[in-house]
């Protein structure tokens, strides 16, 4: 019977052995809510020391504004003001009634680009469209592709197709105003068609634990040139920016701006060089935040934007628009046609 | 080329398949002479089996949020007793599948999980009274498979991947209820060292992708990955074939790398389960050959 006993005993203790690694709680209310949200960017986000934020001293000055009387809208309200101390076009809380965004990393600067400009008064509403690519040859033989997004993979045939039409110009002028990003992917797939070597693109890194200065070292990667028979590009390029070339497309000039034969040519970039990470609120709202840095190939931040090559910064003349005149396209017309 | 012709049997009808197994059927390597003892017959007990249930799981890579939701798997389990000492020593192979679906506490996401694992072991087994089989032995095995959150942008999945040594443990109790024979079993196994897969505590899979592979395999041991499966089923034997009805609790909880994942399910389980006998036409059955279940 002792045997039996300690049989019984053992089976019981293996049905109680549930061991737990703890993982941080919140309760769903306002101030949980609260709570959760500051924690998860104290422990993930990633910029707080190249922006100089103190992150506690945002918690003393928002969270006395938390109550639970507060409705779930002037929650939202309150918390997207504190995610607007991060200034982070990366960064967004999403609830079923609103998507937060700090917007003034844009709407602070002038736009520069109007698409219907070029559209009308350089291309006649006559250009070729491949996918989400518009592409044509200007007048003075430079060839002009519009690329408004990177949010969709770009096929290899439909840039053989496109560099193939254009092989006779002169130049290349790859418009990438308010392109705010999308796969790094697809950069990879555009660069890799003005590189004849493998190059350095960059360097990533990313958080390796929940302090502030918690990262791992910046591990760099390089892209190939495009598989043999496909067409390349050597000839010289300009690349069109305005403060909305963001993320994916700030992290396309920081790798083009390196090559030979390249300009940055408008307006500073959005930057937006942190990768983001998802993460949510027990209230089941998302959150949307900078995680891991992606440097450039000098190993340095473009989170703050990408200046034009020098002597290639210019603003959209809004009077020359009213008269169809894009003068960055101008000055980038000027340039290659040198 | 050995011609192998499996044919369900249960040990019963094994009996009574011996007379026709002189003229027809003979028995490949199961048909074992130890010794200058009997022939011995190691049928292999086999088992198909459906388990739902409920799930409980919570990665902090994706989420600090506990998901809950359902579990489906399809598992098989092969036992059979070893050659080298079939009185008391059985192997175990087990594998399954299964998915998860499971939803965040304010019901507007989802996450899934699919796994995979399979592992062999062997085990010591003591006759402890009449009818009473306690077992014991390791085993190893692997585990791989993914969390994946729908609405995540760049951190959508989770992989999982473990290979580890086990230590595992059944007590058996082949009794009747009624007249019905029936097998009573309790199998507890709980991993105790390894290897498991976690990337860096915020590390995109992109950078793993782009060759960044410091830092991702970690020795698994108890106190950073700890996991146990407690079963307990109920083979009700019906002539040849018998109806398996049990209950199966899976818990694991793992930190590496500062992220933490914790997965509990309580899965009910219904399948078929006999015992089966590879055999040869070459090979002459003995009518004198004991049979050596792994479990009945």
């Amino acid at each position: 019977m002792t045997r039996l006993k300690f049989i019984f005993i053992s089976i019981i203790s293996l049905f109680l052995a549930t061991a737990c690694h703890d993982m941080p709680e919140f309760a769903d209310n306002p101030k949980g809510n609260f709570e959760a949200l500051w924690n998860t960017l104290d422990r993930h986000y990633c910029f707080f020391n190249e922006k100089g934020i103190d992150w506690n001293d945002v918690y003393s000055r928002y969270s006395p504004m938390i109550s639970d009387k507060m409705t779930p809208e002037e929650l939202f309200d309150v918390c997207a003001e504190m995610l607007n101390e991060l200034r982070d076009g990366h960064t967004n809380l999403s609830s079923s009634f609103n998507t937060s965004y700090y917007r003034k990393w844009w709407s602070d600067y002038p736009q520069n680009f109007n698409e219907r400009i070029i559209e009308e008064h350089y291309f006649n509403f006559n250009y070729r469209q491949t996918g989400n690519i518009s592409y044509g040859i200007l007048n003075q033989n430079i060839g002009y592709i519009r690329i408004p997004s990177l949010s969709y993979s770009i096929g290899e045939s439909n840039l053989d197709h496109i560099l193939y039409y254009l092989k006779t110009c002169d130049g290349l002028i790859i418009d990438i105003r308010d392109n705010g990003g999308g796969l790094l992917t697809a950069v990879e797939t555009i660069v890799a068609r003005f590189i004849t070597e493998r190059t350095l693109a960059g360097y990533i890194c990313h958080k390796t634990g929940p302090g502030h200065d918690d990262f791992s070292e910046p591990y760099p990667f390089f892209y190939n040139p495009a598989e043999e028979g496909r067409i390349m590009w050597g000839k010289p390029v300009a690349i069109l920016t305005n403060r909305s070339t963001f993320s994916a497309a700030n992290n396309l000039v920081s790798i083009m701006r390196t090559l030979p034969n390249v300009k940055i040519v408008g307006a500073t970039t959005g930057g937006g060089s942190g990768m983001p990470f998802t993460s949510e609120l027990p209230n089941g709202w998302a959150i949307r935040f900078s995680s891991a840095p992606v440097l450039d190939p000098l190993s340095m931040t473009t989170e703050f934007g990408i200046e034009p090559s020098e002597g290639c910064a210019i603003d959209l003349d809004p009077q020359a628009a009213l008269n169809g005149v894009d003068t960055i396209l101008e000055f980038a017309i000027n340039l290659l046609s040198r | 080329m050995k011609r192998l012709i499996l044919i369900h049997f249960a040990i019963l009808f094994a009996f009574c398949c011996r007379a026709q197994s002189e003229s027809s059927l003979n028995i490949d390597d199961s048909n074992d002479i130890v010794g200058d003892s009997l022939p011995i017959l190691r049928p292999v007990t086999s088992a198909y089996m459906l388990e739902l249930g409920a799930s409980s799981i919570a990665d902090s890579y994706l989420s600090p949020i506990t998901y809950k939701g359902a579990t489906a798997a399809f598992a098989y389990e092969r036992m059979q007793a070893m050659k080298f000492d079939p009185q008391n020593w059985v192997m175990q192979l087990s594998a399954r599948v299964s998915v998860d679906r499971t939803r965040n506490i304010a019901d507007n996401a989802t996450s899934w999980r699919f796994n995979g694992s399979v592992s062999w072991g062997m085990l010591h087994r003591w006759t402890i009274l009449p009818g009473l089989t306690l077992a014991a032995g390791a085993s190893t095995g692997i585990d791989a498979g993914c969390i994946y959150n729908q609405r995540n942008s760049n951190n959508p999945a989770s992989a999982k991947f473990a290979w580890t040594v086990n230590a595992s443990a059944y007590l058996a109790y082949n009794t009747k209820i009624g007249n019905l024979p029936v097998t009573l079993r309790y199998q507890p196994e709980i991993p105790l060292a390894g290897i498991f897969f976690s990337p860096d505590y915020d590390e995109l899979y992109y950078e793993i992708y782009l060759g960044n592979h410091s830092n991702l395999i970690h020795f698994a041991w108890p106190g950073n990955r700890f996991a146990i499966s407690n079963n307990i089923s109920a083979d009700l034997h019906f002539g040849s074939t018998s109806l398996r009805l049990g209950y199966r609790h899976y818990s694991l909880s793992s930190e590496a790398n500062k992220i933490v994942t914790n997965i509990h399910t309580h899965s009910l389980i219904v399948g078929i389960s006999g015992e089966w006998i590879s055999l040869s036409r070459r090979q002459q059955i003995s009518r004198n050959a004991r049979i050596i279940s792994a479990l009945y």
